[in-house]
């Protein structure tokens, strides 16, 4: 009887190993790694990328099939802020592959369709940062826990639309009861070619915000300073920074224009990319606060944005951005009515970047940057490297 | 009231009743959808790129988006050679018969004995597959095996044509095996000849005409020649080596440059069908290829 067992063991044994080597092995899942070390000598307004050395957007990235049926994304975030590392899980959805009438569903944690820049990696940037209509109106990329549908409607051109709820806790405006989903956004794209050399994709968005009326405290809190943030995120911060939008609002419309040129459509060896977004935020406060003096009634911003490659290790970037917003002075809820008064801002940045690509997977970045605001003019250098080793997923447009 | 509902019903169900129509297909270069027009002359045959661009870096473009979602059969190169823009079309055309896994994918690397496979590869050896070679369109002798696969899937999912499809196939080969033949005795001077190229896009004909690439203008698989390597490659004998041979979609001036330095003579051929006027289906592009290398100057 033990022989017998030693004997199966043997031969289960020795199938098992002639598997091993010769049957068909289950790859695992795609690991990806994305380096983002950076140095500068100011750092920008809304911005969480400090003075100094520091990690940007240190990516660590799984990527895998479930099934036939589904696909599986998880991203981690590790950034250096005032000399700590956090950690920050950017996405950890599913998503379907196999649902008819080129629907799509997503669920968990991810990255909102929002605009053009939204639903990219930042890694793929032109530029050390995103614009600052970006960084203070999402927190230069809104992700957060929800679900969405996509659709790529069954149209001769190119049509595809989504729709996302989200718990909305990274844009709630500091509510001590805050609405359980406090974020929808819908967003509609279309795009085509012109002849080989050209392309382009225009895409509207709009994003609801539940709780997004901006809070600046009740009157028992101490408001002596001057506040460039819209609200007060201490009820629910807890001490920590940020990395939400500085200002929000109930409504943020958002439209994107993108353009690609590449002689003949050849990519390797030049290519000039442009776009341009508008972002508009609207329904910004309850009327306490819409009565005060100075108190606009939206905020705006836009960018646009050049990308010349012009060898296939070169490249030269530029870009204009404008943010028009507020600053408020003492402003404060008192009961039914409220104290203070808003200033109006602006924040204009005007970067160029110069990057040398070591290949497809390196980047090693120079930038200036030129910042009015506040009456104040900054000239900002930074100098980044961007590399990425393991996997690396495909690029959308 | 009544009538407008009638007719927007018979509207939409116009608009969702498909004809019976042969099949859409989806090629990642013009070499396959020339191969696809050749063995489903009915079907509707689109190519997401031309002679003149780089396989490797096509962006994932809404137009191209869209022609995916409406494909039965998407033909590849495989091998990674699209792997920067072909995972991302297929996630957004949301369109299962052609991702991973289904029945109307179809990559020409599964069926050619592939070249340079590699057990390990790291990044510092440059852009190289480990599936091998992907430059396949040149894979003369396995264009037979291709076909028959090919062939075989188009009668899997048009099964209502597949007599059409069989004879098509059959006939293509045997026109290819003709051809084979002619290239082969037309080609003999070839044989032996050592040539400098740009990337390892002529892997396979150079392979099967009995040529050597014994220098490649790219220091690195993928990395763009540099004024070092160039440098290198200047030191090399003229007398033993036959052509700088580059292809249509190439920066010619690394070419330029060395031929400049060594005398050595240039071809250019095309990448692809469509690359040059002369080379307008795959027979032609071959045929083409073989007469530019022997009419070096």
């Amino acid at each position: 009887m033990k022989v017998k067992w030693l004997i199966n063991a043997v031969v289960m044994g020795c199938s098992g190993s002639v598997f091993a080597n010769t049957g068909p092995i289950i790859s695992g899942p795609d690991v990806s790694v994305v380096l983002d070390g950076f140095y500068q000598d100011g750092q920008r307004a809304f911005s969480h990328r400090d003075e100094g050395f520091g990690l940007g957007h240190t990516e660590l990235g799984l990527t895998g099939s479930v099934d036939d049926k589904f696909r599986g994304v998880l991203t981690g975030i590790f950034e250096s802020h005032h000399g700590s590392t956090e950690i920050e899980l950017e996405e950890a959805f599913i998503e379907t592959l196999a649902l008819p009438a080129g629907l799509k569903i997503k669920a968990g944690r991810f990255l909102s369709e929002f605009g053009y820049l939204n639903s990219k990696h930042t890694h793929e940037d032109a530029f050390t940062e995103r614009p600052g209509v970006y960084r203070a109106l999402l927190g230069s990329h809104y992700f957060d826990d929800g679900i969405q549908v996509s659709a790529l409607l069954p149209t001769e051109f190119y049509l595809a639309v989504s729709a996302e709820a989200f718990s909305g806790k990274k844009m709630d405006a500091g509510f001590d009861d805050p609405a359980t989903v406090g974020v929808v956004a819908g967003k509609i794209e279309t795009g085509s070619d012109i002849g080989d050399s050209n392309s382009w994709m225009l895409g509207l968005s709009v994003l609801r915000n539940g709780n997004g009326h901006m809070q600046f405290g009740e009157h028992d809190h101490d408001h002596s300073e001057h506040e460039h943030g819209g609200h007060d995120h201490s009820s629910h911060d807890h001490g920590e920074h940020n990395h939400g939008p500085a200002y929000t609002g109930r409504m943020l419309y958002g439209a994107d224009l993108t353009w690609k040129w590449a002689p003949q459509g050849n990519y390797k060896y030049q290519n000039l990319r442009f776009t341009a977004e508008y972002l508009y935020l609207d329904d910004l406060y309850d009327e306490r606060f819409s009565s005060l003096d100075g108190a606009p009634s939206s905020l705006s911003g836009f960018y646009g944005a050049f990308v010349y490659q012009f060898n296939p290790n070169w490249s030269v970037s530029s870009r204009y951005s404008q943010f028009d917003h507020m600053s408020n002075h003492d402003v404060h809820g008192h009961g039914d009515h409220a104290h203070g008064h808003f200033v109006d801002e602006q924040l204009k940045e005007i970067d160029f970047a110069i990057a040398w690509h070591s290949s497809h997977f390196g980047v090693v970045r120079a930038q200036v940057s030129q910042q009015d605001y506040l009456d104040k003019r900054d000239n900002i250098v930074s100098l980044q490297y961007i590399m990425t080793f393991g996997a690396h997923g495909a690029h959308a447009f | 009231m009544l009538f407008n509902l009638t007719r927007l019903t018979g509207w939409l169900l116009a608009l969702l009743s498909l004809p019976a129509h042969a099949l859409t297909i989806f090629a990642c270069q013009p070499d396959w959808a020339s191969l696809a027009k050749v063995h489903a002359p009915e079907a509707e045959v689109f190519s997401a790129t031309t002679a003149f661009q780089d396989p490797h870096f096509i962006q994932a473009r809404p137009s191209l988006i869209n022609k995916m979602r409406q494909a039965d059969l998407v033909i590849c190169s495989g091998a990674e050679l699209e792997v920067g823009w072909l995972p991302e079309l297929q996630r957004q055309s949301r369109n299962a018969k052609v991702s991973p896994g289904g029945e109307g994918l179809f990559f020409t690397t599964d069926y050619v004995a592939v070249l340079d496979k590699h057990d390990h590869v790291d990044r510092s050896m440059g852009d190289v597959h480990a599936g091998g070679n992907p430059h396949v369109q040149f894979a003369v002798a396995d264009m037979i095996n291709i076909s028959q696969a090919l062939s075989e899937k188009l009668q899997q999912l048009d099964p209502k044509r597949a007599a059409q499809y069989l004879q098509a196939g059959e006939a293509f080969r045997q026109r290819w095996a003709a051809k084979m033949l002619i290239w082969k005795n037309k080609a003999l001077s070839l044989k032996g000849k050592k040539v400098v190229g740009y990337h390892a896009t002529y892997r396979y004909l150079f392979a099967w005409l009995g040529m050597t690439q014994v220098a490649d203008l790219e220091p690195k698989p993928g990395v763009s020649p540099t004024t070092a390597h160039l440098t290198q490659l200047a030191k090399l004998d003229p007398g033993n080596i036959y052509a700088i041979v580059y292809a249509s979609h190439q920066n010619s001036q690394a070419a330029k440059w060395l031929a400049g330095r060594t005398q050595l003579p240039m071809i250019v051929l095309a990448q692809s069908v469509g690359g040059n006027e002369q080379s307008y289906d795959l027979i032609t592009l071959i045929d083409n290829s073989i007469n530019l290398l022997l009419a070096k100057h």
